[in-house]
């Protein structure tokens, strides 16, 4: 019959489809429910810090796994998925939710996930109001400052400095050129080009960078708010054959950018702290009936330069590659 | 030539009622993956989830219909989106920023319809255009921020009215209000006329850049509802909102049973098929399946869903 031939096809595909109903979740311990549950909402899991962060998280609650389960969905950086997802892992009543925002937007949700009972973690970026128990993060504020001050050393006070932003709305943003830009208010003598929201994505700095290369406006070193875009930076001047400047960028997560900068590609990195296990061992003493001292874990970040480099990475070994 | 009459018959009922017997198929599968599926707080869960990319595939659904396509309804959502945050953030009247906000959903909408028309240019190209340039506008009117601040004005949508959200109340009733106008009304009739064959309706004296370019209007509509759903559950505006979303609509509308050849589809399997949709996000959240691969499986089954419309039909003329 001529009509069962058009069968196989939608037939193959739906044998795919369903192959895969098997475990797929390898971001899960394997769920038990005789033991609380921890859940975790993760903003993405696609650029290099957070695949650290998810590492690093995941890692941790393996050691307790006789203590608790553990779940983690990603949002890939859509507000109202993140939305959808905390709401989805509310209904299997976790004991501890851990949300790294998206944005603000998650504050609805989350608050309500904190009225329903939850001990509410929030890690690496914050939400107005307090209905939530405890943030662990680093201080993306006084990072973009400490970055501002070695700037300006770098240019012993004078000169130009472009800075490629990260994502235009989101919070660490802010922060690491808020306070970039205060620390430099010391110094009349530097001025900054405000440059484009690349993402946070070498690619997109990349881009920029040459069409900015073009524009042949002088400038003396760049300042890109994470290492990716540092590294985009940088490729874009060594193809122009543009003489080196002084590159500072921030997460210092990969085994590249320390790399670049034993070469003296990169000036300076600073590391932008992973709240991954330190949020889970306060998730583990909450079960436990332990709660930590301050309701802000800030974790301390690192410089990293040519000189530190080698130290730092003896000190961390868990960098992506 | 032996037709065989059964296979016929079967297939046509199943093109027909594709969104529904997918669903119960995901249904079955969902009794033996998950125990959290069938709970009464997911399911108030899945109906609040539902009404964003249900409002947008309802819109969607008369621009498919007419053989067209518009990949532009998420940048569309996110400038409507921080129109309306900065206006409330402002202090401007609920209903007049609404309105206002409708008003745009409405132009931008029509003036896709009339430069696909007039101007003789495939939608997808078109769309794509718009989905680029509407983006960067929102960037620039929120100067790339966020914007929140308003308060709960936008509340209200989201309070319970006898167990549903006032948002799925909306869906409901554009559901409702678009199966009459595009079964009852000439309207609806040209637009499928349109999307059958755009030689023969012309020539039947169907105004078919007018029928197009209200078809897209209406799709505008329905993007313009659906910020203000958007705008009331994340309490914000933001530029980099909607991301990807027209996909989902997309979909909705295909496994719905639609045909993106035009001229086949209805506002029902549309439903069906953004509840479907909304549904199989839901099973993997709740299966805590890894995101990438979630999204390999919903390419599957639209791709399933788009080849069984398009089995034993002839393209459009």
């Amino acid at each position: 019959m001529k009509n069962l031939r058009s069968y196989i096809v939608p037939s193959v595909f739906a044998a795919f489809a369903l192959s895969g109903c098997g475990n797929s979740d390898k971001t899960a311990t394997a769920e038990n429910p005789s033991l609380p549950l921890i859940a975790f909402a993760q903003a993405n899991s696609q650029d290099p810090w957070r695949q650290v962060f998810d590492k690093d998280i995941k890692q941790e609650a393996d050691k307790h796994s006789s203590e608790f389960s553990f779940t983690e969905q990603e949002a890939e950086d859509d507000p109202k998925k993140q939305i959808d997802e905390i709401e989805t892992l509310m209904v299997k009543k976790p004991k501890v939710l851990l949300v790294s925002p998206v944005t603000e937007a998650a504050q609805k949700a989350i608050e309500d996930a904190h009225d329903a009972g939850a001990y509410v973690i929030l890690l690496d970026r914050s939400i107005p109001g307090n209905k939530w128990d405890v943030y662990v993060g680093g201080d993306n504020y006084a990072i973009g400052k400490m970055a501002g001050e070695y700037m300006a050393k770098k240019l012993s006070g004078k000169g130009t400095v472009l800075m490629i932003r990260g994502i235009a709305d989101a919070v660490p943003t802010k922060e690491r050129g808020g306070g970039f830009m205060d620390a430099l208010k010391a110094f009349p003598g530097i001025t900054v080009i405000q440059g484009d929201d690349c993402g946070y994505q070498r690619a997109k700095a990349q881009t920029f960078m040459e069409n900015f290369l073009q524009s042949k406006k002088p400038f003396d070193a760049v300042y890109a708010h994470n290492d990716e875009m540092a590294i985009g930076a940088y490729l874009a001047m060594s193809q122009a054959n543009v003489p080196a400047k002084v590159i500072v960028g921030i997460d210092g997560c990969q085994k590249e950018v320390v790399q670049d900068i034993k070469d003296g590609k990169i000036a300076a990195t600073f590391r932008y702290p992973q709240p991954g296990a330190p949020a889970v061992d306060i998730a583990a003493d909450f079960l436990k009936g332990k709660k930590p001292s301050s309701n802000k874990v800030l974790l301390p970040t690192e410089m990293v330069t040519k000189e530190t480099a080698d130290k730092y990475l003896q000190e961390h070994p868990n960098l992506a590659d | 030539m032996a037709e065989s009459r059964p296979w016929n018959t079967a297939l046509r009922l199943l093109q027909r009622y594709q969104g529904l017997a997918g669903l119960a198929l995901l249904f079955i599968a969902a009794y033996y993956l998950s125990g959290d599926f069938f709970s009464a707080q997911n399911w108030v869960n899945i109906l609040k989830q539902l009404a964003i990319p249900g409002v947008l595939a309802i819109g969607m659904t008369f621009v498919v219909l007419t053989g067209g396509i518009d990949l532009s309804v998420g940048s569309h959502l996110a400038l409507l989106n921080v129109i309306l945050a900065t206006w409330a953030k402002h202090g401007a009247n609920t209903w007049l920023s609404c309105a206002y906000v409708i008003l745009w959903g409405v132009i931008i909408g029509a003036f896709l319809g009339w430069l696909v028309g007039r101007l003789r240019m495939q939608p997808f190209i078109v769309t794509l255009g718009a989905m680029v340039t509407l983006r960067g506008i929102a960037y620039v009117y929120s100067d790339r921020s966020i914007v929140s601040g308003f308060g709960d004005r936008f509340d209200a949508l989201e309070k319970p009215l006898l167990g549903l959200p006032i948002s799925g109340w909306i869906l409901i009733a554009l559901t409702l209000a678009a199966s009459f106008i595009l079964s009852k009304t000439v309207f609806g009739r040209r637009i499928y006329a349109l999307g059958g064959s755009e030689t023969a309706a012309t020539y039947s004296g169907v105004p078919v850049n007018r029928i197009r370019i209200a078809a897209y209007a209406v799709n505008g509509l329905c993007v313009a509802i659906a910020a203000i759903l958007f705008t009331a559950r994340s309490s914000s505006g933001q530029p980099s909102a909607g991301l990807g979303y027209e996909l989902d609509a997309i979909a909705a509308v295909v496994v719905g049973g639609a045909s993106l050849f035009g001229g086949v589809g209805d506002a029902f399997g549309t439903f069906v098929g953004a509840l479907f949709i909304v549904c199989v996000n839901n099973l993997l959240q709740l299966r805590s399946v890894d995101t990438n691969i979630a999204q390999a499986w919903k390419g599957v089954i639209i791709l399933l869903a788009v080849y069984m419309q398009t089995i034993g039909r002839k393209r459009p003329t």
